[in-house]
């Protein structure tokens, strides 16, 4: 009987506060939130039109307004087949590069920035190394495209240097890979080691110095302390670089250069596609688009808690 | 476990063009097993002092040896040396049974289980076996503490280093943990230096203590004798809480002139003083008496400005002349708790000449320290 009678004095208390939160709502709450929504949708309806297109036939991309859903007959799975079919060559190639290329960066960086940070080596050599990294950040990527392809076609030429590579059957249009990994590696190292160097900084100096005392040396204190505390900068720096470099279009243009080569990366490919002369194939690109944004979203999805852990720190 | 000398140890940290001394011609030789606290006011130099011990700051000059060898250039890793920071410095991603053993690992060869065999006995010896698989931060702050030190005594290093280890700890705790420590420095034997600004762990916990100011050692010495006999004004002055009650005087015709009174000394007194005649007299509030009754020349009259009842004692400030407002010439006394005293009430202080100290005003050296004649219990060596 008790029972019955708490739920009722259960119910009754959550009515009165429902009633109470509404009689407190203003008209600047109910406007801030008219706000909130009109934000929401504003941001979200390109990302709805462009995944219910991808879904359409021909005739409902033409036939039905761009945020409608496709209707049961223009409802096609047909565009995703073929996005998939044009694209999985160039993302098996664009993770050939954006990976080792992110991963390199980011364990680069983060020795740099603790070499930077933790051993007490003189200011005087650090200081001027840690201006030429932050140079690094700034030199604009336009501004490195003619120097980029003169050295890679002529003074580095890995086409005839791994030739022994090429011997093996591997079409030498893979160099073009190796050269996005040195390349993307070199550009990213400087934005790594500033992340890294801040997340350093910030580290317990009595900690690192406990460690000195319990006998490890720099190295170890790198293995041991550094490293398995730098997971959530480690998030940070995956995610950012690995973002980054999958996205890039302008390398891949200058040091690949065709969508028909065997080692073309999903963006080269992705430009071209469903454009022909008979027309914009928009439910195809679309799916492609979604395609080949899949793996930037897998990685924060993979990485999101380290990821804010990191970004908080 | 090792002698620790330290010979005309000098720190200078360099700003811009500025040179800072934070360790002025330091001195001392710490005995094998000797519990040594070293004490002062911030900014003295004694965490350098410490932190160029466990090679975490370089020596400018002057030589360090640990068991006859010159230990100066030796790195941290390599000095056997054992040191517990303030703030504890837990690896926060290792448990605790990790913490502890990272240091062993580290710095020898044994073979893992019988590091994990002295990591579990050294957790006995704390209490903390139950906490062996927690990380740091599922732990209270005076089990942290705990652990700091296990991780310190399970090294079995030559020299422990304890860098204000109890500061973070509540007031309970520290008490708990002060005599813990000491017992256990007791048992291990190990070689200690322990660096505090808390006078009471100074004066309770070493063998002896070191009193730092301005980066210079000011004495080394027992706890007793050290507050008994201070080598200068600001050993005195430090050490006691009240602390020393401390008037200018000028010496003339056997009689210590100050601004509010006039204080005859005895011959063998004055047979200490020398030359000098710019002295300071020095007393400490406990050797003060109340009495009823001017007896002697070494009576003062007094008016009782403030009470601080403290259950056990009092302190109270008197004034030697209360028509003169703020710049009154105030007297700390000490009585007992059942002394009663009222505000405002006229009393009598007696300054017992036996209890007195007399400083040179220059240079601030002690010149006459009290007798100790009806203390000979006090073991002072």
């Amino acid at each position: 009987m008790s029972d019955t009678e708490s739920r009722t004095d259960g119910d009754a208390a959550v009515t009165a506060r429902i009633r109470q939160n509404l009689e407190q709502t203003t008209v600047e709450d109910v406007g801030l939130y008219v706000v909130l929504l009109v934000m929401a949708a504003f941001y979200l309806v390109p990302i709805e039109s462009g995944l219910v297109t991808s879904f359409k036939t021909g005739t409902a991309v033409i036939e039905t307004a761009p945020f409608a859903p496709p209707g049961p007959s223009g409802f096609t799975l047909a565009k995703w087949q073929a996005a998939v079919d044009a694209l999985l060559r160039g993302m098996g190639n664009s993770l050939l590069y954006a990976v080792p290329a992110t991963v390199i960066s980011a364990v680069v960086g983060s020795l740099m920035a603790y070499g930077l940070t933790i051993p007490n080596w003189k200011q005087a050599y650090k200081a001027p190394l840690l201006a030429i990294i932050i140079a690094g950040i700034f030199i604009p990527y336009q501004a490195v495209l003619v120097p980029l392809t003169q050295f890679w076609s002529q003074w580095v030429e890995l086409t005839s240097l791994l030739s022994f590579v090429w011997a093996l059957g591997i079409p030498n249009d893979y160099a073009g890979i190796i050269e996005l990994i040195v390349t993307h590696v070199a550009y990213g190292i400087p934005m790594c080691t500033l992340l890294f160097r801040t997340y350093y900084t910030n580290l317990s100096e009595e900690m690192i110095e406990s460690a000195r005392l319990d006998g490890a040396s720099l190295r170890r204190v790198y293995r041991r302390i550094v490293l398995p505390l730098s997971g959530p900068m480690f998030a940070v720096v995956l995610i950012y670089q690995f973002t980054q470099i999958w996205n890039d279009l302008l390398f891949t243009l200058v040091l690949v250069a065709t969508e028909s080569s065997p080692a073309a990366p999903v963006v080269l490919i992705l430009a071209g596609l469903g454009s022909s002369l008979e027309g914009q194939d928009f439910a195809l690109r679309m799916a492609g688009a979604f395609l080949a944004a899949l793996p930037t979203l897998a990685v924060y999805i993979f990485f999101g808690d380290e990821f804010a852990e990191g970004v908080a720190a | 476990m090792a002698t620790l000398e330290l010979d005309s140890v000098t720190k200078v940290f360099q700003d811009g063009n500025d040179e800072i001394v934070a360790v002025d011609d330091v001195s001392a030789s710490v005995d094998d097993g000797e519990f040594l606290v070293v004490v002062g006011p911030s900014g003295c130099g004694k965490s350098t002092m410490l932190r160029m011990i466990a090679g975490l700051e370089s020596i400018t000059s002057g030589t360090l040896s640990l068991a006859d060898r010159v230990i100066n250039d030796v790195k941290s890793q390599d000095r056997n040396i054992a040191m517990v920071f303030q703030s504890y410095a837990l690896y926060p991603h290792m448990s605790v049974r990790e913490n502890m053993s990272f240091g062993l690992e580290e710095s020898t060869d044994i073979p893992d289980d019988e590091i994990q065999q002295m990591v579990s006995e050294t957790g006995e010896l704390l209490g903390i076996s139950e906490l062996l698989d927690r990380k740091p931060s599922e732990l209270s702050g005076g089990q942290q503490q705990r652990v700091a030190l296990g991780r310190a005594i399970v090294r079995d290093p030559e020299v422990f280093l304890m860098d204000e280890p109890l500061s973070n700890l509540d007031a309970k705790l520290r008490a708990q943990m002060r005599t813990e420590l000491q017992r256990l420095q007791d048992d291990l034997g190990v070689t200690t230096i322990y660096v505090t600004h808390d006078q009471t762990e100074a004066m309770t916990m070493g063998d002896r203590i070191a009193i730092l100011n301005d980066g210079r050692l000011q004495q080394i010495s027992t706890p007793l004798e050290c507050y008994h006999k201070p080598a200068n004004k600001f050993v005195a002055g430090f050490l006691g809480e009240p602390s020393m009650n401390f008037f200018d005087v000028t010496l003339q015709d056997g009689v210590l002139r100050g601004d509010s009174f006039e204080y005859p000394i005895s011959s063998d007194v004055q047979a200490n003083l020398g030359d000098t005649t710019d002295l300071v007299l020095g007393i400490r509030p406990e050797d003060i008496e109340l009495v009823e009754s001017a007896s002697g020349d070494h009576d003062f009259e007094t008016v009782v400005d403030v009470i601080e009842p403290m259950g056990d004692e009092n302190t109270v400030y008197l004034q030697f002349d209360p028509d003169a407002g703020e710049d009154a010439e105030t007297l700390i006394a000490s009585t007992d708790g059942f002394t009663r005293v009222p505000e405002g009430d006229e009393v009598i202080a007696q300054i017992p000449e036996d209890a007195i100290h007399i400083f040179d005003r220059a240079t601030g050296d002690a010149l006459h320290n009290r007798s100790l004649d009806d203390a000979e219990t006090i073991d002072l060596e």
